[in-house]
């Protein structure tokens, strides 16, 4: 199989990518391209600077240094805002959902249907929890619409949160450490959810501390240390020792 | 969602069937009547109480605006001759305009709402009682607003005028609550604001409205009050009245850790508080236990509701085990489901504490 990472255009590029707060250099000449429906694995030790890299792509603050390049077109982020109008979105660790509201209200959170009565705009509860049914058939998950989060297993809340994505169409998905917190079968959904993002075309990239996670469902592996890409490699071509060298710097580069 | 509500209506109806049974005047046409009129003055503002407590704040400055728009009321319409609708446009902003200065001070300048609402509520009282030199406001024997004391403290058909307003202004916040894109806003901020914020919600701004709502619905209750009373003392007048809201929204099911309660909750709520203080009377306990019996009964409420959302916890994690659990293995997770599927749940049972 050819990998998507050599094929065509891709969703995101970046260049030459610094960042530097006051004295502290988080990361240095960082060059990394995402293809659609390519799931890129970032690993690296605590401030090896992925979450820097990720909160850089999701427009929490803008590069000191270098270009990102997204669809083909230099793009710059005022507010993480300007990151989701074009089609970067984040899932976070802690998910950000509303434990009290149900599945349906949270994947329409900030975005809710609305049909008019009269000069009133009222929820349109049967159109969101359609669409939000809809959008658990794509991602094969059996998360029920009316459902209160709160009630729901760490699998279930991934695929909410997941589904949240599909409705705004991202082209690019970032996951912080979805499996982290979560049983094991619940992890097997998780890494069921990313392949079905990847069929989609969805970019994917997964970071994470598990490694036999990264080696499931990862098409690439990217490690990062003391700020700086040190490896680039298709999983193929890779093993879990050798990234793991590369984490901990018993190697220095592949 | 509504099982709550249900409880609630039927711990109304119960305690209304035994004390009307002890003594039928409770159930008198008289006594229902003004228990609809007290009920309608406190539930006004336990609907805006209701709303700031769903976001997760706590409104203790109500008592005290009663008094200030109170006492500023009576001496537009005495010592000015203001006349009554310019009067009363006044009150309503000026409620409106001190919760929207707490609402300002909570959420852009990121203060605790318990310590602005306890200073609102400080010095609100203590302006109230400058402004008159501590001395009581009231109408004299002019007729200066008698078009808004009917429309205040009238009634249609029996119906106290109060009690209509409640259901009327229960059903527009019941509507903006339960079906508007903007209740949906304020659970999601009061149970997790940077959810909603990530959301692209303006929580700042949500919560903001909460507080100026329960202003501008404090102008309105200050309004049926002096009308009520028909002086204002302002050392006294709305004293404690705020934790009446506090209490009905509470036992309506509202969590002060935000994010949950309904309207019919809150009124519902604001009933039982009602039917509670007019038994002691009609019972004939002596009134000092007035506090002491709602106390209770709140207690009682409050932890009754808890064991029985703890046990419906437990059986839906229960229901969910053995739905997942492998078929050969299912008796032994059934048996040690309980302690587990509780042990799983995020939640902790003190959650509408």
């Amino acid at each position: 199989m050819v990998t998507p990472h050599d094929a065509g255009l891709a969703v995101l590029e970046l260049k030459g990518i610094g960042k530097e707060f006051g004295a502290i250099r988080a990361l240095h000449g960082v060059d990394l391209r995402v293809s659609p429906g390519e799931v890129l694995g970032l690993m690296g030790d605590n401030g090896a600077g992925k979450s820097t890299l990720v909160k850089l792509i999701a427009g929490n603050f803008p590069p000191s240094h270098g270009e990102i390049r997204f669809d083909g077109k230099p793009v710059h982020f005022a507010r993480p805002i300007d990151a989701r109008a074009i089609g970067i979105e984040v899932v976070y660790q802690d998910l950000a959902l509303a434990d009290n509201l149900t599945a349906a209200a949270n994947v329409f959170l900030g975005r809710e249907l609305k049909r008019r009565l009269g000069p009133f705009a009222l929820l349109d509860h049967k159109a969101m929890a359609a669409r939000a049914l809809e959008l658990f058939g794509e991602l094969r998950s059996e998360t029920r619409p009316h459902d209160l989060v709160k009630q729901m297993s760490g699998g279930q809340r991934q695929a909410v949160a997941i589904a949240r994505t599909r409705l705004s169409n991202a082209k690019l998905v970032m996951m912080d450490e979805p499996t982290a917190a979560i049983s094991v079968r619940q992890v097997e959904q998780v890494l069921g959810l990313i392949h079905r993002l990847k069929e989609q075309g969805v970019a994917v990239m997964l970071i994470s501390h598990r490694m036999p996670d990264v080696f499931a469902v990862c098409d690439r592996v990217v490690v990062m240390r003391r700020g700086e890409k040190r490896a680039d490699k298709a999983i193929a071509d890779t093993s879990p020792e050798e990234v793991t060298s590369l984490i901990t710097g018993a190697k220095e580069a592949a | 969602m509504m099982k709550k509500e249900l409880g609630l209506f039927l711990l109304l109806a119960v305690i209304s069937a035994i004390t009307g049974a002890i003594n039928p005047a409770f159930l008198s046409f008289v006594n229902l009547l003004n228990m609809a009129n007290l009920i309608g003055l406190f539930g006004v503002f336990a609907l805006g109480e209701g709303l700031v407590i769903i976001t997760g704040g706590i409104d203790l400055s109500l008592g005290s605006m009663f008094a200030l728009l109170g006492v500023v009321f009576i001496d537009l319409l005495t010592t000015y001759q203001v006349p009554w609708p310019f009067a009363l446009v006044l009150v309503l902003l000026g409620g409106l305009a001190l919760g929207g200065i707490q609402g300002f001070l909570i959420t852009r300048l990121k203060m605790q709402p318990f310590i602005v609402t306890l200073c609102g509520l400080l010095i609100y009282r203590g302006a109230a009682r400058y402004y008159t030199s501590d001395s009581t406001r009231g109408f004299g024997y002019g007729d200066e607003a008698s078009t808004l004391s009917n429309i205040a403290s009238g009634n249609v058909a029996g119906i106290p005028n109060t009690f209509i307003f409640l259901i009327i202004l229960a059903v527009i916040l019941g509507v903006l609550l339960h079906r508007s894109v903007y209740g949906r806003w304020l659970y999601a901020v009061g149970k997790n604001e940077e959810a909603a914020r990530y959301s692209g919600i303006r929580t700042n701004l949500v919560i903001a409205t909460a507080y100026v709502i329960s202003g501008g619905l404090a102008g309105v209750s200050t309004v049926m009050f002096v009308f009520y009373t028909n002086s204002v003392s302002p050392s006294s007048f709305g004293n404690f009245y705020e934790l009446y809201a506090i209490a009905a929204a509470v036992l309506g099911g509202c969590s002060l850790r935000g994010g949950e309660g309904s309207i019919l909750g809150i009124v519902l709520g604001t009933a039982l508080l009602q039917v509670l203080q007019n038994l002691v009377n009609i019972l004939g306990i002596p009134n000092s236990l007035n506090f002491a019996v709602m106390g209770t009964v709140i207690l009682i409420g409050v932890l009754a509701d808890q064991q029985l959302q703890a046990r419906r916890r437990r059986k839906a994690a229960l229901a969910g085990l053995a739905r997942t659990a492998p078929r050969s293995k299912e008796t032994t997770m059934l048996q040690s489901a309980s302690p587990r599927g509780a042990a799983a749940l995020p939640t902790s049972a003190g959650d509408q504490a």
